[in-house]
C-alpha cells in the first residue's frame, strides 16, 4: 500500500504523546498497536494486514492534530475505528470475493521440496533447542495428546504445574509465540542465503 | 476480561467471524487496551488452530476458517509453523525414552549462556582452571605410575630365586612374626644404617595350605605407598619361610605392613597373612 506523503512531520511523535505522556511507554504501546490492528485486519479477513495497518497510522497521523485535544477516552479506540472503516473499504473494493475451495485448494497444494522439510525441522530443532528446559517441558506437556484426551491432559498438568487451565493456556501461548517467531527468523534467513 | 459474558465460546465465534457487529466491536476494543484480554483471545485462537489441525472443526468453521487464517501465503506458512511444533509434541509423547530427541544439548547450553552473558567470562575462566589442574593430576599420576612400576621391576629382579640364592654383602635379614599370632611384643624395628643397602625380611607363613607362588604387599602406613612383589617362593624343608628383600633408600621412617598372599596355578589366591615393621633412625 502505498505511503501517503502529506503526513505532517511532528505527527509520529504527536501520536506517540497521545498513546502515553512517558516516550519509553509510549513506543512500547505503538509497536503492540501496531501488531493488534494487524491482527484485527487478519480476523477482517483482510489480504495485506501489515500494509493496512501502515494506512491507518498514515490516517491517524494527518487528523492526530485537530482530533488529539478533544478526543475522550483511550486513543488506541480511535485507531481502531480507523481500522474498521479500512476494513469496510477494503470489502468494497474486492469485486471477486476469494471463495473458500480456492483457500482450501491452495493450502492443501503447497508443494513441499525435500529442502523445506528440511528446513523447517532443522529450525525447528535449532529453536527448541534455545527454549529452557521448564518451557520445553511445558509445552511437550500441553501439544502431547489430541482431541477428548488432551482435556484430562491439560488439567492434570495444570495441576501439576499448580496453575489454572486458563493460565497455563496463556503461558503455552506465549512460549509458542516466541517459538513461532524463531522458526520464523530462521526459515527466513536460510531463505536468504540460499 | 472484565465482561463476564465473553465466554470462549463468543471468543471463537468472533474468531470465525459468525458474531453480530455490537459483540464484534466490544471484543475488538478489548482486545486492543486489556492485555488480560488481549492473551485470552489469542490463547483462544490457538485452541482454535489446534481443532483446525486436529480435524474437529464442522464443515461450515473449517470454511471460515480458512478463509481468516489461510488466505494469504505467509497466513499458511506460520500455519505449518505452528503444525510442524505440534507435530512434534505429539512424536515425542509417543516415543518412550523421556529424552527430548533431536534437539542438540549443545543447542540448550548455547542458549543458556546467550540468556546470561556475564557467565561466559566465568565459565572460560572455571573451564581453564580445571584443564591445568587435570593435565597437572595426569603428569603427576603418570609420574607416580612410571616411578611404582620402575621400584617394582626392581624389586622383582631382587626377589627373583636366583638373586636370594646370593647374599650380598650390605644386606641385614629380620624375622617377622605373623600378626595373627604375635603377643603384646614390641613391633619389630629396622634402623639401617648408612653401610647396608638392602634389608631382607624373613616372613614364616603358618598357614596349613602351601602354594607354588606367594605375592607380598608392602605398605607404608602413613601415605599408603605400596610396593607389589609377585613370584615368590617359599623355602625350607617344610617350605614354611618367604624371604622378601628391599632396597634401604626405598624404606622412609614410619610404620609399614606386608600382606602375604598364597597363589594358586588358577590365579585364585589365599587369605592374607599380615606382617608389621617399623623403620626408625
Amino acid at each position: 500500500m502505498a505511503r501517503d506523503s502529506a503526513i505532517p512531520p511532528d505527527s509520529f511523535e504527536e501520536i506517540l504523546a497521545w498513546l502515553n505522556p512517558d516516550r519509553e511507554l509510549a513506543g512500547q504501546m505503538y509497536v503492540q498497536l501496531r501488531h493488534d490492528l494487524a491482527k484485527l485486519f487478519i480476523w477482517g479477513r483482510c489480504a495485506d494486514p501489515e500494509g493496512l495497518t501502515d494506512e491507518v497510522f498514515d490516517r491517524v497521523a494527518k487528523k492526530v492534530h485537530e482530533v488529539r485535544p478533544t478526543y475522550i477516552g483511550d486513543p488506541r479506540l480511535y485507531f481502531r475505528a480507523v481500522a474498521r472503516n479500512l476494513i469496510k473499504e477494503n470489502f468494497k473494493k474486492i469485486k471477486t470475493h476469494l471463495s473458500f475451495e480456492d483457500v482450501d485448494q491452495s493450502l492443501q497444494q503447497i508443494s513441499e521440496t525435500e529442502d523445506d522439510i528440511e528446513d523447517m525441522e532443522e529450525c525447528l530443532h535449532s529453536c527448541l533447542g534455545e527454549l529452557r528446559a521448564d518451557k520445553l517441558e511445558l509445552i511437550l506437556g500441553y501439544y502431547a495428546k489430541q482431541r477428548q484426551a488432551k482435556i484430562d491432559h491439560r488439567n492434570e498438568l495444570a495441576r501439576r504445574f499448580g496453575i489454572s487451565v486458563e493460565t497455563l493456556r496463556v503461558r503455552v501461548f506465549r512460549i509458542r509465540a516466541c517459538l513461532e517467531d524463531c522458526i520464523e527468523r530462521c526459515l527466513h534467513s536460510k531463505a536468504h542465503r540460499k | 476480561m472484565k465482561q463476564e459474558a465473553v465466554t470462549d465460546e463468543s471468543l471463537r465465534e468472533f474468531l470465525l467471524g459468525k458474531l453480530i457487529y455490537h459483540e464484534q466491536e466490544r471484543i475488538e476494543c478489548e482486545f486492543l487496551t486489556d492485555s488480560e484480554a488481549r492473551q485470552r483471545i489469542l490463547a483462544v485462537e490457538q485452541d482454535l488452530i489446534e481443532d483446525y489441525f486436529e480435524e474437529s472443526l464442522a464443515t461450515a468453521d473449517r470454511e471460515r476458517f480458512l478463509l481468516v487464517y489461510g488466505r494469504t501465503a505467509e497466513q499458511r506458512r506460520k500455519l505449518k509453523i505452528t503444525k510442524s511444533i505440534k507435530d512434534w509434541a505429539i512424536t515425542q509423547a509417543g516415543l518412550p525414552q523421556t529424552t527430548l530427541a533431536g534437539i542438540p544439548a549443545w543447542g540448550r547450553v548455547r542458549a543458556w549462556f546467550r540468556a546470561r552473558p556475564a557467565a561466559v567470562p566465568i565459565a572460560v575462566t572455571v573451564a581453564i582452571t580445571f584443564i591445568v589442574i587435570a593435565v597437572l593430576l595426569n603428569l603427576r599420576i603418570e609420574q607416580r605410575n612410571k616411578r611404582r612400576s620402575a621400584i617394582e621391576q626392581e624389586l622383582a629382579q631382587l626377589n627373583s630365586p636366583s638373586s636370594l640364592s646370593e647374599v650380598p654383602l650390605r644386606m641385614t635379614s629380620l624375622d617377622l612374626s605373623p600378626m595373627t599370632v604375635r603377643s603384646a611384643a614390641e613391633q619389630t624395628k629396622i634402623s639401617p644404617g648408612v653401610e647396608i643397602q638392602i634389608v631382607e625380611l624373613r616372613l614364616p607363613w603358618i598357614q596349613k595350605q602351601r602354594y607354588s607362588k606367594y605375592q607380598a604387599e608392602v605398605r607404608r602406613v602413613v601415605d599408603d605407598e605400596s610396593f607389589t612383589i609377585r613370584n615368590l617362593q617359599a623355602e625350607g624343608n617344610g617350605q614354611s619361610l618367604i624371604r622378601v628383600r628391599l632396597p634401604v633408600r626405598l624404606l622412609r621412617r614410619g610404620d609399614y605392613k606386608i600382606q602375604l598372599h598364597g597363589t594358586n596355578i588358577d590365579g585364585s589366591t589365599s587369605p592374607p597373612e599380615e606382617y608389621r615393621f617399623a623403620v626408625t633412625g
